[in-house]
Parts: structure tokens; C-alpha cells; sequence
């Protein structure tokens, strides 16, 4: 905005010929109605969860058309992929998606081990689904606070700090850190769990089922809460096909796809987990939904830790630092806490892969975020931003 | 139910060069095939009625040219499908799947940002990741020693052949002007 | 009400014992709100900076005194200045009339409630004149919010307000404290138990506390109409708010729960403690209810509120002209 204007406080242009701001705000500016206020969500607004930036178009408080603008945390993960070898490269895994690297670690292990032909032990698979889920719930749980403080609940976000930081403490004993973790290695895993991490796992499960009635009786039963939530941003199956949404979005349009399950991986098929589903498809399912999530997670933990096998934790002959991939393609996915986590290596046999290209599900899960919010109230668009469950540098990667 | 064999069916209709099986286990995909660029739109859009969504755009960087993959999978059936498009020349270019999968608009400029191929008929057609202001070309493999050929990146597996003339100069390049 | 020199002087400490009121209030309900939100959250709030924490507040004015006066460009200069002390300054005037103790008034007007309740609309001046000074759209949408929001909810607040005074038959508020005896069934609040939930809705709406915070919504407008104000400004704004939030909270021990009469020794420490705990209420409810959207604020109002203090209105009225 330049030149404070008291006819036209709004920045719209006056003169079309003029340029308003950067590049996205003039594009899409121009083809804003005269009397809308065209507003800038981000890059630092408090409900943007990092660095996204959302252009959008109101009228009043109504949204006519929005448009998110990418790439502020983008730091080209794919392209450093070739000039790493597989073996440089894990560390990155653990950086594109702060909330479930895990997901991230198996998504990008799995296809070079898929590639290569390498087989798991068992134990270590055990030990790569128990991580999986630990942190699948740290990932629910942290989004769960976020979530709540979007519509102006600012307490639960510390009461779900306060379990985060307990699986935190139990993935550190393995994973040697807190945020980026960097846990699996091809053919198994990086340690060994002791008696202490099956300690605290036996622990944490009675004690989250038992938070879990708390935050149904402090948030999810709030009249307050329920009436922002219910019937806001209805995503229906059509939709995710379109977009190719995946995770809880797709789940709670109604349809029980887990790549889990439906493309198994690991040996999740030996658990019995259900896949929940429904109840609705608006923002008030969504969060219903990821609260079950969170039990059916518990559940798998439960199963794990009670039949883990004996054996080795990785292969006797691990890939090594100068490991070369052989030349082929793959396409390797696995369930993520926001959807499916892709990775599509292609590797011509060289110190390098050729090309990795990750499919991030936030991606296209935050593209169908401008359909989703036309017509709706600027607080309702951010509790459908916040039902997405962003992770701003797995979008841009 | 669409069967893994209509599908072949259906993509060697459409005049595909190259329609591969894959082993599901090692390579993630179900079926690939090589189509020429006109008959993208179609095939994708028979593929949204049989339910079908796009997963992500994936472009490769080959001697030949640009590689652009399409990803499909169904959330009903699972079974990852594979198209790909050749773009070759100065000027790559494919169309744009947006208008039949609206999420392809973002893989489609995140494509064009990294790999300069042009979309034909994406609908906003700005840069998406990269800043507003880049300017230059996209970051691409400088080297012509560093880029493989595609029929060296084990792509096909077992292929099928069908354009036998089409892959023979894809292979051995007939050098005009040289 | 003659003005002799005598009461002259009077008014002049009255002012700056209310303005150091003002200030100590907003000390202590700093140190409070962060104590009682560090309590809900289960973690201990402010504890580093002198014993328990207990000076933190001082700190923290003292940066915001010592900080930049940050000018956003192209900004009306005349009205982004006045709106800071515009929010700041007719809280002066509201304290006037409030008894604190029987013979503790500044003032003995009258209409005393009428003072407040004139003076206190100026408040929402200053949110309009900060969101539309700064230039920013976000201030603009905050004191649009503002605007709609005070307007609203004066109504069912005044209406409350009304049904006290027609119990009463005067807008004295000594007159309302002394009506109200000594024991709790004996305050209005056991008279008038609707109109008292009604204006402490109203109330939290009236002072823009969450869950009714729109003006400032965090996560939607940022900062709402005081987006582009830092340093002292922001203090102005943040001491303003608090001192509405005192001033409500004394009227709504004046008018419901007995003033400064209470169950042993009359004085104006039962002022003090009723004000102090119905502030307490309003932290908690902060810490504890997400925001509401804007159109449900406003159905609360119109839709609720409004219709029931009207009605609770009436039946008074009725029942005071039959049966008395």
C-alpha cells in the first residue's frame, strides 16, 4: 500500500495501470472487485502455523477468493537429494516434516530399501512402527493445541505440550533428539531400545487414554467449540479426488483409506487396528477424527510392545556410507500424520540418486484450501487452515 | 472395477508409445506408459471417472528431454498407475491437467518453476515456490555429462514397445544437420 | 453540587489517587492474569523476576516506557497519537462517581451511573480512530469489529443496569450500595439474578475480553485495531484496558453484589475484594473458553441477551408498580 488514501483506504487500485505490492498481490489484485478489501494473510500471522501466506479477497468479513502463496520456507530438498548420496541424504528426512519426521524417515528408507532389494529384520520393524505412532501422536497432539488456539483457546495447546513432551522424552532415549529425528537406517534402525523406553511406553499408554476424556470434557464437548467448528468447510469425496487430499481429510469425507492398511508396508498387517472414519466431513469431524486417531495409534503401540521379537535391529550387511543404489525406479508411500507420504526415486546407478521427488500430503492438502473457503467468514477460514493440519516446510519442502 | 488389463487396453488405444507392467513390490507402480502429449488430457480424464486422483507430477531431467510423470492412485482400489509425457525442445511444453484435477494446478507450477516445462492451460500460471522475482533460468542439471538417458534409468523394466519407430530414435538419435 | 475550591482540590487527589489506582491495578492484574494462566496451563507463570515474579509487571512497563515510538509510514499522525490517550483518558472521569466506601466517592453526582455510562462509550472512539489512523487493514477490521461489538452490547448492559435502578428509584450509586444489605441473599443479586448474569456478559463484552475479544482477535486480525501500535502506545491501550475492566468490575459490585457492605465490618475493602474477584471470574474465563465467531457474538446479543434484559425489564417494572 502506498499513499495513504482516505477515499480509498483499501489499497485497490485506482489507476489499473498502477502496480500494488509484489507480483501475487498485484496479479491478484487485478482481478479484485473495487469495492473488497484485499488482505494479506502472512507471511507472520499468528494462524498461519510458520511461513504460509494467503491472499485473500473480502468482502465485510466474507472471503470472496483466496489464494495461497508458497515457497517461503522452501530449501530445495530434492535438489540437494542429488548431490547426496543415499546415505548424506537421511538427516534431510528428519527436516521436511518437523511434526512427523518419522513418516518422512520410513517414506524415503522404505523406497531405497524397495529399490535395493533389501529385506528388514524383524525387530526392527517392530521398533519403526512403534516410532511411527509415538510420534504420529506427538504430531495429532501438538496439532490438536494449535488447532485450538486457532479459535482463541489458548490453554490446551500446554496440555498438549505437556504429553508431547513426555513421547518426546521417550523418542529421544532411541533417537538421540527431539524434533528432527533421524531414526532409521537402511535395513533397520539406528538403537536398540531398553528397558527403559518399554517402561515408559507401557506407562504412556493408560496415561494418555486417560487426557484423552479430558480434552473430550474441557474441548470437545465446549458449546463454544462446537458451534465454530460444526458444519464449516465441508470437504466431501469429489474434492480429495480432485486435489488428491489424503489423511484425515479424505477419512473424514467418509471413506476409510489408510495407506496403512489399503497399501501395506512393514508389518502393520499383522495389528489389528480399525480405521476410523467419519463422523462428518467438516472441520468438527476432522477433529473428531484425529482424536480417534490418536486411540487407534495407541492401539498398534499397545500390540507392538507386548509381541516385539528378539533379533538384530539391522541387517548384517547395512548399506554404507559409499552404498550406490542400482539403477531402476520407485515409487514408495507410507501413511503420514497429514496423508500419504510419497517418495519417487529414480536412481541411474551412480554415488547419487538421479532424481527424488517427495510427495508431500500437505501439498494438496493446502491447494484445496482456496475452494474450501470461498463464501466463508475470515474466523471460519482459519479454523478450516487449521483443520487442514499444516506443516508449512513439508508443503514447500 | 477397472482392471489392470482394460486400463493397458485403454492406454495403447490412446496411442501410448511404451506401456510397461511393474513389480508392485519393488518398483511401487502397477502400470506406466509413455503417451504422446495429445492424448494426456483424455487419459487422465477416463481415469477420473474410474475414480482415480493425482498424487503428484514428478519431471525428470533427461538427455532426451523433460520426463514429466504423473501419478495416480485410486482410494478404492489401490494400485499406482504411471503416465508420462516426453517434452522436447527449446520450449518444453505438455497441457495442464488442472482443469480435470484441480490439485494439478499447484504440481504443474511447482513443475515449471524447477524444470521451466510450460504448462498449457494452467490457470494461473505464476511461479508458485520459487520467489517472484527469480530471475534466470530454472535450476537445472548443467552438465550434459551429468543427465542420463531415460532408457538407461530403468524406467520401463520390461517394456512393450509399441511406437517400435519412436523409441528406435529415442535410442540412437538420428543427428539431422550434423 | 457547588464547586468551592475545597472540592476543587478534592477532585485534583481524587484524580491522582484514581490514576495510580489505574496504574497499581494493572500491575497487580498483570501479575495476576499471568499467575492464574500460568495455574490453568500447569506451568508456574512469571517466577525469575524478583520474589516469585512478583515485580515481572514492573519490568515489563518499564519496556514498554523505554521503548521505540515505532511510526508505521503513512499513517494519520494527528489522530494515531490522540487515539492512545483518547482510550486512556475518560477512564479518569468513570472512576468519579464509584463508591468505594460510604464516605469514599469523588464525586457524589446524582446520576452517577449515568456519568459511566456516557463516559465509557468514548472508549470505543479511540479503537476506531487507532484502526483507522494506522492505515492497516487489520486495525480497520478490528475497529469495524469494535464498533459493532460496543454498540451492541451497551444495550442489554444498560438495560441490566436500568433494573437495578428502578429496584432502587436512584441513579445515586450510594443510594444503590446502601439499598443492599449486609449479607449476600440481601445484595441485588439475589433480587435481580438475571439482570446480574446479563451484565456480566455484557461486561466481558464491553471490555473486548476473550471470549469475546474480536476487536483483537489473535489469530484472525493479529492484533485487531492496535496491530501498529508498540511502546507506549500499546501500554496506553493495555492500561485502558485494564481500567475497564476495573471499572466494570466496581459497578458490578455496586449494583449486584453490595458494594462496600458486607457480612462483618463495612468498608471499602469489600469494594476492593467483589471488584477484584469478578475480575479473577474474567481471567478464567479467558484462559479457558476459545473466541467466539463474530455473527454468534452478535446473535448472543440481539437474539439473547437484548430480548431477556428487556423482558427482565418489564417484570420488574410490573412487580414494583402491583406489589410494592
Amino acid at each position: 500500500m502506498s499513499g495513504f488514501n482516505f477515499i480509498n483506504p483499501f489499497g485497490v487500485r485506482e489507476d489499473p495501470g498502477s502496480f500494488v505490492g509484489d507480483r501475487y498481490t498485484d496479479n491478484f489484485s487485478r482481478k479484485a472487485r473495487r469495492d473488497t478489501i484485499v488482505l494479506n494473510l502472512g507471511p507472520q500471522h499468528p494462524s498461519t502455523h510458520g511461513v504460509l501466506r494467503i491472499l485473500v479477497e473480502m468482502e465485510g468479513e466474507y472471503i470472496l477468493r483466496a489464494e495461497p502463496v508458497l515457497g517461503y520456507l522452501h530449501r530445495m530438498h530434492e535438489k540437494m537429494a542429488e548431490v547426496k548420496t543415499p546415505w548424506q541424504f537421511i538427516p534431510n528426512m528428519g527436516r521436511v516434516d518437523y511434526l512427523h519426521p518419522i513418516s518422512w524417515n520410513w517414506a524415503y528408507v522404505g523406497a531405497v530399501e524397495r529399490l535395493a532389494g533389501i529385506e528388514v529384520p524383524e525387530r526392527a520393524e517392530y521398533l519403526r512402527i512403534i516410532s511411527c505412532e509415538l510420534n504420529r501422536i506427538a504430531s495429532h497432539l501438538m496439532w490438536w493445541g494449535a488447532f485450538v488456539m486457532d479459535l482463541g483457546g489458548v490453554t490446551p495447546i500446554l496440555y498438549a505440550f505437556e504429553e508431547r513432551e513426555k513421547i518426546n522424552d521417550i523418542l529421544q532415549i532411541v533417537t538421540g533428539s527431539r524434533l528432527t529425528l533421524s531414526y532409521f537406517r537402511f535395513g533397520g534402525v539406528s538403537t536398540d531400545i531398553d528397558d527403559r523406553f518399554e517402561r515408559l511406553t507401557r506407562e504412556f499408554i493408560p496415561y494418555l487414554r486417560e487426557r484423552l476424556k479430558m480434552y473430550k470434557a474441557l474441548v470437545t464437548d465446549n458449546i463454544i467449540f462446537r458451534r465454530r467448528l460444526e458444519g464449516i468447510g465441508p470437504m466431501d469425496l469429489d474434492l480429495c479426488q480432485r486435489y488428491g487430499a489424503t489423511g484425515p481429510i479424505l477419512r473424514a469425507a467418509g471413506l476409510a483409506y489408510d495407506t496403512r492398511r489399503d497399501i501395506p508396508y512393514g508389518l502393520y498387517d499383522r495389528f489389528e487396528f480399525d480405521i476410523p472414519c467419519g463422523p462428518s466431513n467438516d472441520s468438527y469431524g476432522r477433529y473428531l477424527l484425529r482424536l480417534a486417531e490418536v486411540g487407534t495409534s495407541l492401539d498398534i503401540i499397545e500390540q507392538a510392545i507386548e509381541s516385539i521379537p528378539d533379533g538384530p535391529i539391522k541387517i548384517a550387511k547395512a548399506p554404507k556410507a559409499n552404498y550406490k543404489l542400482p539403477a531402476g525406479e520407485t515409487f514408495f508411500a507410507v501413511e503420514g500424520g497429514r496423508g500419504q507420504v510419497g517418495v519417487h526415486l529414480v536412481s541411474d546407478g551412480g554415488q547419487c540418486p538421479y532424481r527424488i521427488k517427495l510427495r508431500a500430503p500437505g501439498y494438496s492438502n493446502l491447494s484445496l484450501f482456496a475452494e474450501a473457503a470461498k463464501g466463508t467468514l475470515l474466523a471460519d477460514a482459519i479454523a478450516i487452515l487449521g483443520s487442514l493440519d499444516l506443516v508449512i516446510p513439508e508443503v514447500d519442502r | 472395477m477397472t482392471s489392470i488389463d482394460s486400463l493397458e487396453g485403454r492406454f495403447k488405444e490412446a496411442g501410448a508409445l511404451v506401456v510397461c507392467r511393474h513389480d508392485f513390490k519393488r518398483e511401487g507402480l502397477v502400470l506406466s506408459a509413455l503417451i504422446p502429449a495429445n492424448a494426456l488430457t483424455e487419459l487422465a480424464e477416463g481415469l477420473k471417472g474410474d475414480g482415480y486422483t493425482l498424487l503428484d507430477v514428478s519431471i525428470l531431467h533427461a538427455k532426451e528431454g523433460f520426463l514429466v510423470t504423473y501419478h495416480f492412485d485410486s482410494f478404492k482400489e489401490p494400485g499406482r498407475l504411471a503416465l508420462r509425457v516426453l517434452a522436447q525442445g527449446d520450449q518444453p511444453a505438455v497441457p495442464s491437467l488442472a482443469p480435470i484435477f484441480d490439485g494439478a494446478e499447484w504440481h504443474e507450477r511447482e513443475g515449471r518453476d524447477f524444470y521451466g516445462v510450460a504448462f498449457l492451460g494452467n490457470p494461473n500460471p505464476m511461479p508458485l515456490i520459487l520467489p517472484e522475482d527469480f530471475q534466470g533460468d530454472p535450476p537445472l542439471r548443467k552438465a550434459p555429462a551429468a543427465l542420463a538417458s531415460i532408457t538407461a534409468l530403468g524406467l520401463f523394466g520390461k517394456p512393450q514397445i509399441l511406437d517400435a519407430a519412436w523409441w528406435e530414435n529415442l535410442t540412437n538419435p538420428v543427428k539431422d544437420g550434423d | 453540587m457547588e464547586l468551592s475550591l475545597l472540592s476543587f482540590v478534592q477532585i485534583i487527589i481524587a484524580c491522582l489517587l484514581i490514576i495510580g489506582l489505574m496504574v497499581g491495578n494493572a500491575v497487580i492484574m498483570v501479575y495476576i492474569e499471568r499467575k492464574a494462566a500460568g495455574f490453568i496451563q500447569r506451568r508456574p507463570g512469571p517466577y525469575e523476576v524478583g520474589p516469585r515474579g512478583t515485580i515481572q509487571a514492573i519490568c515489563d512497563a518499564m519496556k514498554l516506557l523505554g521503548k521505540q515510538l515505532f511510526i508505521p509510514g503513512n499513517v494519520d499522525w494527528a489522530l494515531y497519537f490522540l487515539a492512545p490517550v483518547l482510550a486512556f483518558l475518560p477512564v479518569l472521569v468513570l472512576f468519579l462517581p464509584i463508591p468505594f466506601g460510604k464516605y469514599l466517592t469523588t464525586l457524589q453526582v446524582d446520576d452517577g451511573i449515568l456519568l459511566i455510562l456516557a463516559f465509557a462509550g468514548l472508549g470505543v472512539i479511540s479503537n476506531i480512530l487507532a484502526g483507522w489512523a494506522s492505515n492497516n487493514k487489520y486495525g480497520l477490521l478490528g475497529a469495524a469489529r469494535a464498533v459493532a461489538q460496543s454498540v451492541a452490547y451497551e444495550i442489554p448492559m444498560i438495560m441490566a443496569l436500568l433494573a437495578v435502578v428502578f429496584l432502587t428509584g436512584s441513579l445515586n450509586l450510594t443510594a444503590i450500595v446502601e439499598r443492599q444489605g449486609t449479607w449476600p441473599w440481601e445484595w441485588n443479586i439475589a433480587y435481580q439474578p438475571l439482570a446480574c448474569f446479563i451484565y456480566f456478559v455484557s461486561l466481558v463484552g464491553e471490555t473486548n475480553r476473550a471470549p469475546f475479544d474480536l476487536p483483537e482477535a489473535e489469530s484472525e486480525l493479529t492484533a485487531g485495531f492496535h496491530t501498529e501500535y508498540s511502546g507506549m502506545g500499546f501500554a496506553l491501550f493495555f492500561l485502558s484496558e485494564y481500567a475497564n475492566m476495573l471499572l466494570v468490575s466496581f459497578v458490578c459490585a455496586t449494583f449486584f453484589l453490595g458494594g462496600y457492605r458486607g457480612p462483618i465490618l463495612d468498608g471499602f475493602w469489600w469494594t476492593f475484594i467483589k471488584a477484584y474477584a469478578v475480575m479473577c471470574v474474567i481471567v478464567w474465563l479467558r484462559w479457558t473458553f476459545p473466541r467466539v465467531r463474530f455473527d454468534q457474538l452478535l446473535n448472543i446479543n440481539w437474539k439473547w441477551l437484548l430480548p431477556l434484559s428487556i423482558l427482565n425489564l418489564w417484570v420488574t417494572a410490573i412487580i414494583i408498580k402491583f406489589i410494592d
